[in-house]
């Protein structure tokens, strides 16, 4: 299934998270159009990851509204199933299934929430885990693989359901430096490809190379929304240019 | 007074009767204890409602109160406020069944929670169908983390069976308390007895060790 | 929403509530009418009170026979760990020997073996309650020197690489660096153990020590009124059980309040 180009996927409005006392997210209000790679950064704790969690429906909402691909979440269990088996999801911490190898977490979803017959999703397991760099570690399991190799993984099972979004949250956040770059030249390729997709990460010199537009929250705030020349040469916000400082 | 294993020559395959009348009951109450754990563990998941709070009520109750005192209950009022007869071995069944029952949905709770979340979250963000999610990503691995559990509490199982000795069911124990009043060997009687208990239990508590041990190596790591 | 309740609800948590209930439903109605109603509508309440005191006794030897199996427990027990951990081998043999041999063998069998076959050995005779109360003890140290030994085991080992690293003299090692964290890390299993052991005292009962299984049963049998007694008598058990039970929480928050978490 393609999308339209340029035709708005995402929209959150006025959107607020609170957990107990504490204010995740204040009325953040933005759009995600198809083809586009957004990049949210900003502190720890700044509401960035939990954003993105409710682009899937895994964090609900106290007010605001969420349209994802036309469909208001969170909807009728049914239906955010649906959302979700058109929304790839990438975690910080893998999440593979590690009591099923590496083939299995790949065609578990297809099999049985698409019913694809077990042949093709192999089939589709073998190409994806090629796209990725790792055909020759279908038969293992995650703990025999590096985290590079199990985030590699990760990607190409969210991949396996063909997915018209991507959601990354801080995909090489867990990883080892030397095994950075492997995971974002996987993420790379599939910008190139076209895929939509929403990128939580800490990378900046990824997010300023393959980055449509830079998102910059703070204290649960959506601070700033800029293409990424903009953000990182002529920063327009007191606590953007702090947190630039840091990292840069 | 010495040991005397002559005193346990003739006698000895009454000792073995009692073996197997222990491993019915204990298999019967597994069965039987089985069924209601599964129905008081979804009660207490369930979270709401008044399945849920006789669930946990009956899980809490017949965790606490004594075995003992489960044993006699069952054995002298069962019967009476139903109008029932009750051999002392169903009566010992029945109160094993329910021990089974409340302490078997207490593992099987704890070892369901325990799924790690991101396990969940990941089998939600693809759209996983839920008879998928329970079938394939929570229970093989609960049910593995919950084998040392089943296996320590069937050691507490094996050992309460002892107690059924006290209504009458012609057990291990029993048998041994019997020899011992005819023959007054109960130094052997009673020692082949512990020797016995010992025999099966200590196997499990070995397993348990080495699992557990397994366990926390995988988490310190 | 926490994710397991999305996975219940998602499940049919409301069906299956539905399904509970009427089981439920069911099983009063079935047990309503299969109960005997004549013995129902004859029971006696009022027979408890008449013997409140004999209870109340009975209760106190329960507790006291918890309370000597905890403190007992906890202080022989503790040497016991310390036994399993010292280099000289056979010493350490008999530690785990025992405990071994205590927490493999039902409590019944230890209480019969010592008050009926030990005194054929031993050639001294003990009374009902001592042999009891030896017995309790003896299976208590064993079963909590367990929970010590897995405790110590938990303490980090850089805090014994530490203190040998500063010249920490052996015994003030054990009593200031090893022990308090591992004390910390035993009081769930601790209160948990506690627990079994007021149940297993009921099981002393097979001697008649006087405690409350023992009074409820010999009232029962005296007056014939089993059904009240022993109903009575397990909602005592479970009110106080509970309770222990209950005081985990309590013991854990006052330990981190006062350890400034």
């Amino acid at each position: 299934m393609t999308l339209n180009a340029g035709s708005e996927v995402i929209r959150c409005t006025d959107v607020v998270k609170r957990f107990g006392d504490f204010l995740a997210l204040d009325h953040v209000s933005t759009s995600v159009h198809a083809g586009e790679v957004v990049c949210v950064i900003g502190p720890s704790g700044s509401g960035k990851s939990t954003l993105l969690r409710t682009m899937n429906g895994l964090e609900t909402i106290d007010s605001g509204e969420i349209d994802i691909l036309n469909h208001r979440l969170p909807g009728p269990r049914r239906e955010l199933e649906t959302i979700r088996r058109r929304v790839g999801m990438v975690f910080q911490n893998f999440n593979l299934f590690n009591h099923m190898s590496v083939r299995d977490n790949l065609v578990l979803a297809p099999m049985s929430a698409r019913k694809t017959p077990r042949a093709e999703a192999d089939a589709s397991a073998e190409k994806l885990l090629a796209r990725v760099g790792i055909a020759e570690q279908i038969d293992k399991y995650p703990a025999q693989l590096s985290g590079g190799q199990q985030q590699r993984v990760a990607i190409a099972r969210a991949l396996a359901m063909q997915p018209e979004i991507m959601l990354f949250d801080e995909p090489t956040s867990a990883l080892d430096p030397e095994m950075v770059n492997e995971v974002l030249d996987v993420m790379r390729d599939l910008a190139r490809a076209g895929m939509t997709m929403v990128v939580v990460t800490h990378e900046m010199g990824f997010a300023r190379e393959v980055g449509d537009r830079i998102l910059f929250m703070a204290d649960g705030q959506l601070l700033v929304d800029a293409p990424p020349e903009t953000f990182f040469t002529a920063p327009s916000d007191e606590r953007q240019k702090t947190f630039l400082s840091k990292v840069l | 007074m010495t040991f005397d294993l002559n005193a346990l020559q003739a006698d000895y395959p009454l000792l073995f009767e009692g073996l197997l009348v222990t491993l019915r009951i204990v298999g019967y109450s597994i069965v039987f204890g089985a069924i209601g754990s599964v129905v008081l563990c979804m009660g207490k998941l369930s979270g709401k409602g008044p399945g849920y709070r006789v669930a946990v009520f009956i899980i809490d109750f017949f965790r606490t109160i004594p075995e003992v005192v489960l044993i006699f209950w069952v054995y002298s009022c069962l019967p009476l406020l139903f109008g029932l007869r009750m051999s002392a071995e169903v009566s010992g069944v029945v109160a094993l069944s329910l021990f089974v029952a409340a302490n078997v949905a207490e593992i099987l709770r704890a070892g369901i929670l325990s799924t790690d979340r991101g396990q969940l979250e990941a089998a939600f963000s693809l759209g996983t169908p839920v008879t998928t999610i329970w079938r394939r990503i929570v229970l093989p691995p609960a049910l593995r983390r919950m084998l040392p559990n089943f296996v320590n509490f069937l050691t507490e199982l094996l050992k309460a069976s002892s107690l059924l000795s006290t209504i009458g069911v012609a057990e291990m124990v029993y048998q041994a308390t019997v020899l011992g009043n005819e023959t007054f060997a109960y130094l052997e009687f009673l020692t082949a007895v512990a020797v016995l208990y010992f025999l099966l239990i200590f196997p499990l508590s070995l397993y348990v060790r080495y699992a557990e041990g397994r366990h926390t190596k995988r988490i310190s790591r | 929403m926490g994710l397991f309740d999305e996975l219940i609800e998602a499940s049919g948590g409301r069906y299956i509530r539905a399904g509970l209930t009427m089981l439920l439903v069911g099983a009063v109605v079935l047990g309503l009418l299969s109960v005997n109603w004549p013995i129902v509508k004859g029971l006696d309440f009022a027979v408890l009170w008449q013997f409140r005191w004999a209870l109340l006794q009975g209760l106190v030897m329960t507790l006291l026979l918890t309370a000597a199996a905890a403190a007992c427990g906890i202080f022989f027990g503790t040497l016991l760990a310390i036994l399993t951990q010292v280099p000289f081998a056979p010493a350490r043999w008999f530690a785990i020997g025992y405990v071994e041999l205590f927490r493999n063998t039902p409590i019944l069998v230890q209480v019969l073996w010592i008050h009926f076959a030990l005194p054929l050995v031993s050639g001294v005779n003990t009374s009902a309650v001592v042999s009891g109360v030896i017995a309790i003890v003896l299976q208590a140290s064993a079963y909590f020197g367990e929970i010590v030994r897995s405790g110590i085991r938990a303490v980090p080992p850089g805090y014994w690489e530490a203190s040998d690293a500063l010249g920490i003299p052996r015994t003030t090692r054990w009593r200031r660096v090893v022990l308090p964290p591992a004390f910390r890390i035993m009081i769930p299993p601790f209160v948990n153990m506690t627990i079994s052991f007021f149940k297993a005292s009921a099981i002393l009962t097979v001697l008649q020590v006087g405690e409350l299984m023992t009074v409820s049963t010999r009232i029962a049998n005296a007056v014939f009124k089993p059904i009240e007694i022993l109903t009575v008598a397990a909602l005592i058990y479970f009110v106080f059980g509970y309770a222990i039970s209950q005081s985990t929480h309590w013991l854990e928050r006052s330990l981190a309040k006062r350890e400034g978490r």
